[in-house]
């Protein structure tokens, strides 16, 4: 066993996980029994029973969302934990970069809390209406999410399993600095990036009270992008007050007040709740105000948030980096 | 108000398949009071569960207020109890670890209310069921007709248009009987709609207007016979 | 708060009345978090100790080594260590065991040079405090807490006779006593001017254990390690960053063990959750069934569960971890101890320095949090789906 494998945070997450599995296997079980023998005009006593059981699917879902939900910030501890057994890692941006399941893994992640989140409004559109409309639709879209569960376990495991301890990894300055390969996409420079960045915001803003569902998805999406790239490569050296550290990690570290945690929970569930509204708008025909509220609220408060770190930077240095 | 069309409930299956009801098919006008009345077994009680979407029949339906009530999920029948119907039960059917208030509060919790509001109600309640001066004491605590009275006052305390009795004077002595027929008489001028399931001869001959339903074997009897 | 939400009332109305039901699942849970968070507390106290240590240390340490064995190191290689280039504060050294046959224990003596204003600054911020000019004045020494306990119970009270290598006895007076925060490191450590330890280890005058120095450049590190080996071919070299890691992965390790130990019993504790909610007494069946009968839904009582659980799981983590603190912070965490310092020389009265990290807790919570919910979860259900009217039965 290497020593990756026994680290306390590993052990713990990977505990963790294989619980959470393990019940959502129990899940994916009442799920296909509920595709297989679900007929809501019947009265018999089976009926009943899977009624009853889609309780039980939604209350693990209900509760494998929430604990997902703390887990990604863990595994973003865990491996900001392990840079310090990885030879060459500053933070987390060498340790997910030291194999080739790291990143798949962190995109997957958040692929599937956006899904979970989903489904969990899909759900609550069905237990509103009276004859389950939505029992079908969702169990294949449960069917769907589990698969990509049992992929993001198996990913879980193989790249904690393959972490050398052996082998340098490169650290953040590298992997976003300006030697490495990794820099702006569609040929952008700071400057356009920058106004790209403050104009979807409004776009989103905007496409949000209109009918334009597939356009907000797009915006939504483009947007978290485009923030992504902002914050790693303009405001994060803001947070780090060094114009050459560009990481997504280390803002979660101690020094910075762990203020990544924040930053990129603010963005991601501000994107979720814009994609999700659309989802009820233009596909379940439901009012999404709520939803459209919380969005803006969060969306704002991130774009103010990055903004004030170069403020805060200008006031009390009086230059720009 | 209540409109119950040919419905049956079967339980088990094959050689223990038991039909506990067989094509019922009943109204019940708003503000009328009904006497189901029939030996234990007969179905009456069953009825009852079904009428407060408790159970599901196995045919049939059941429209309570113009709600389809004999195929609800769980969500919406349990929003109905919790709206239009009140339910007195044999074995009082109260938590013995609370007190009489924190009993009749409970259908009111999870209804949108402030605390306040769920307080103000319940003295009402309690009130009306003459049961206020123990309000504070241990439902464990009290005599039969005591908790009988804890149960109506949490049965009305959200205020419901249709109340449902099962066997509800089975524990209770004489004088305790009467007095719940007195209240049953209020509520039915107060135009609550009323079904009283029981084998108690007190229900036959009530100070007021009624309706009684013989019930056997899972079927209806005519009126009277 | 309380008295707005009706459903957090009802809550803890349910939880206070009924608090007899929960006490058991409490006091095991809240054993087990006091124990396992103990045992994390240690580690990462002493973690932080010995990492706060290293930091001070140098990062390059020299000796001769003869057909494999340390022998004395010649004081003439100080001289050719300080003309490789990036290399600075070279620091000679004099230390070593000094083992007291009589009590089959041994003392960790080191020498100082009143002179060397850059050696070891481990040492220095021992002697913080400590009037030095006395002390080499005359033939003195400072020694650990451990050691004063020792010599005290073998009556010597102000001197002690150092047996040197020619035969001859060499008292020295006891001077100050080193502060018992320091006693991880220094409790069975004597410190003495480095002449005097010369002679007690019988060195000549051109002769120190090691020699120590900084690389500040970690770029350079290998490069002087590949000079080093021009100078004598009976070097060796020993780096701060082995040290390090050793360490690191020592505490790591018993870390590691604890936590699979505290898996198994987690796991126990995971079966009888399991058992004492798979098996519903009948009050508790009725109590739902009434609920459900009186209006409440499936979601309801499952809100009702889940937030029971919750409650459960904060408090008794709560309360699990402050008592670990207090016990293992302000107790100095008595028995458990031994198994960390087990092997350690002379009885050693470690003070632990707070040291905790969100991240421990973090880890510790999920790691109870997690099992104890996913137990809990299908007992709950399976009571929330019974017909009401069954349940009330």
């Amino acid at each position: 066993m290497n020593e990756i494998l026994l680290s306390s945070e590993v052990i713990v997450y990977l505990l963790s996980e294989a619980v959470l599995y393990l019940l959502l296997f129990i899940a994916a079980i009442a799920t296909l029994g509920i595709l297989k023998g679900w007929n809501f005009d019947r009265f018999t006593k089976r009926q009943f029973d899977l009624e009853n059981r889609s309780y039980l699917v939604m209350s693990i879902i209900f509760f494998v969302l929430g604990l997902k939900m703390l887990l990604l910030p863990y595994f973003a501890y865990t491996i900001d934990a392990l840079s310090l057994l990885v030879p060459g890692a500053m933070c987390a941006a060498g340790v997910i970069d030291a194999n080739d399941y790291g990143s798949p893994l962190l995109l997957l992640k958040i692929i599937i809390l956006f899904l979970s989140g989903l489904w969990l409004g899909i759900n609550r559109l069905d237990l509103e209406e009276k004859h389950y409309p939505y029992m079908k639709l969702k169990s294949w879209f449960y069917l769907l999410l589990f698969v990509l569960l049992s992929v993001e376990m198996v990913l879980d495991i193989l790249y904690f399993s393959h972490i050398e301890t052996t082998n340098p990894v490169s650290c953040c300055s590298v992997i976003f600095g300006e030697i490495g390969g990794n820099s702006l996409p569609f040929g952008l420079d700071i400057p356009k990036l920058l106004i790209l960045f403050y104009l979807l915001y409004a776009l989103l803003v905007l496409m949000l009270f209109t009918g334009h569902y597939l356009v907000r998805i797009a915006a939504s999406l483009f947007f978290a992008m485009i923030a992504y790239y902002s914050v790693v490569y303009f405001f994060g050296t803001y947070i780090y007050e060094l114009p050459t550290h560009r990481c997504p990690f280390c803002m979660l570290q101690a020094e910075y007040h762990y203020v990544g945690y924040l930053l990129w929970g603010v963005l991601f569930s501000g994107t979720f709740l814009a994609i999700e509204s659309a989802v009820m708008e233009g596909i379940f025909g439901r009012d999404a105000l709520k939803l459209k509220k919380i969005s803006i609220g969060l969306l704002t408060l991130f774009v103010l948030l990055c903004s004030s770190y170069v403020g805060l930077y200008y006031l009390k240095n009086g230059v720009l980096l | 108000m209540i409109r119950i069309e040919d419905v049956g409930k079967r339980f088990g299956e094959g050689e223990n398949l038991f039909e506990a009801l067989k094509s019922i098919t009943l109204e019940v006008e708003e503000g009328e009071c009904v006497i189901l009345s029939g030996i234990s077994g007969s179905g009456k009680s069953t009825l009852l569960s079904l009428i407060a979407a408790l159970d599901r029949p196995s045919s049939g339906k059941i429209v309570v207020e113009g709600e389809l009530v004999s195929k609800l999920p769980d969500l919406h029948a349990s929003a109905y109890r919790a709206k239009t119907i009140g339910v007195i039960f044999q074995h009082f059917n109260l938590i013995e670890s609370l007190s009489v208030e924190e009993n009749v509060i409970v259908p009111l919790i999870n209804s949108g209310l402030d605390m306040p509001a769920i307080r103000k109600m319940a003295e009402q309640s309690m009130q009306r069921a003459s049961i206020l001066h123990k309000a504070s004491q241990d439902v464990a605590s009290l005599s039969g007709g005591e908790k009988q009275r804890c149960a109506i006052a949490r049965a009305l305390v959200h205020d419901p248009k249709v109340i449902l009795c099962d066997e509800p004077t089975a524990n209770l002595d004489r004088e305790n009987s009467l007095r719940f027929i007195e209240t049953i008489q209020k509520l039915h001028q107060a135009g609550k709609t009323i079904v009283v399931a029981t084998h108690d001869p007190l229900f036959e001959a009530l100070p007021f207007e009624s309706r009684v339903i013989h019930m056997a074997d899972g079927m209806i009897g005519k009126h009277g016979e | 708060m309380l008295s707005r939400s009706p459903f957090l009332y009802f809550l803890t109305l349910l939880l206070f009345k009924q608090k007899s039901k929960h006490l058991g699942i409490m006091s095991i849970s809240v054993v087990m978090i006091a124990l396992v968070s103990a045992v994390l507390f240690i580690s990462s106290s002493l973690q932080k100790t010995l990492q706060d240590t290293l930091d001070e240390q140098a990062d390059f340490t020299v000796t001769r080594i003869e057909a494999g064995r340390p022998v004395s190191t010649p004081l003439a290689w100080v001289d050719k260590i300080i003309e490789i280039e990036g290399v600075s504060e070279v620091a000679p050294r004099i230390h070593g065991r000094y083992f007291y046959a009589p009590g089959e224990e041994s003392f960790l003596v080191v020498g100082i040079d009143f002179f060397d204003e850059q050696g070891s600054k481990a040492l220095q911020s021992l002697l913080k405090g400590i009037d030095l000019k006395q002390f080499f004045a005359e033939e003195s020494m400072i020694v650990g807490e451990g050691v004063k306990d020792f010599l005290q119970k073998h009556y010597y009270k102000d001197t002690f006779s150092f047996k040197t290598p020619r035969g001859e006895f060499k008292k020295v007076k006891i001077d100050e006593v080193l502060p018992g925060s320091l006693n991880l490191l220094a409790n069975d450590m004597i410190i003495m001017p480095i002449g005097l330890a010369r002679e007690i280890f019988g060195l000549k005058e051109d002769e120190v254990t090691d020699i120590t120095f900084n690389v500040p450049n970690d770029a350079e590190w290998d490069n002087v390690i590949g000079k080093l080996h021009l100078v004598d071919y009976e070097i060796r070299v020993v780096e701060k960053r082995e040290v390090e890691k050793a360490y690191e992965n020592l505490y790591n390790y018993k870390g590691g063990i604890f936590l699979i130990l505290y898996i198994i019993a987690l796991l126990t504790l995971m079966l009888i959750l399991y058992q004492r909610y798979a098996m519903v007494y009948s009050h508790e069946r009725k109590e739902i069934g009434i609920l459900r009968a009186v209006g409440w839904s499936i979601r309801d009582i499952l809100k009702l569960k889940f937030y029971e659980t919750l409650i459960l799981v904060i408090s008794s983590f709560v309360i699990g971890t402050v008592a670990a603190y207090g016990y293992v912070f302000v107790l100095g965490a008595p028995v458990l101890i031994e198994i960390f310092l087990g092997g350690a020389n002379l009885e050693n009265q470690v003070q632990l320095i707070p040291e905790v990290s969100f991240g421990t807790l973090g880890s510790l919570f999920l790691l109870y949090a997690v099992p104890f919910f996913a137990a809990v979860l299908i007992p709950s259900w399976r009571v929330a789906v019974i017909p009401p009217k069954e349940a009330m039965r």
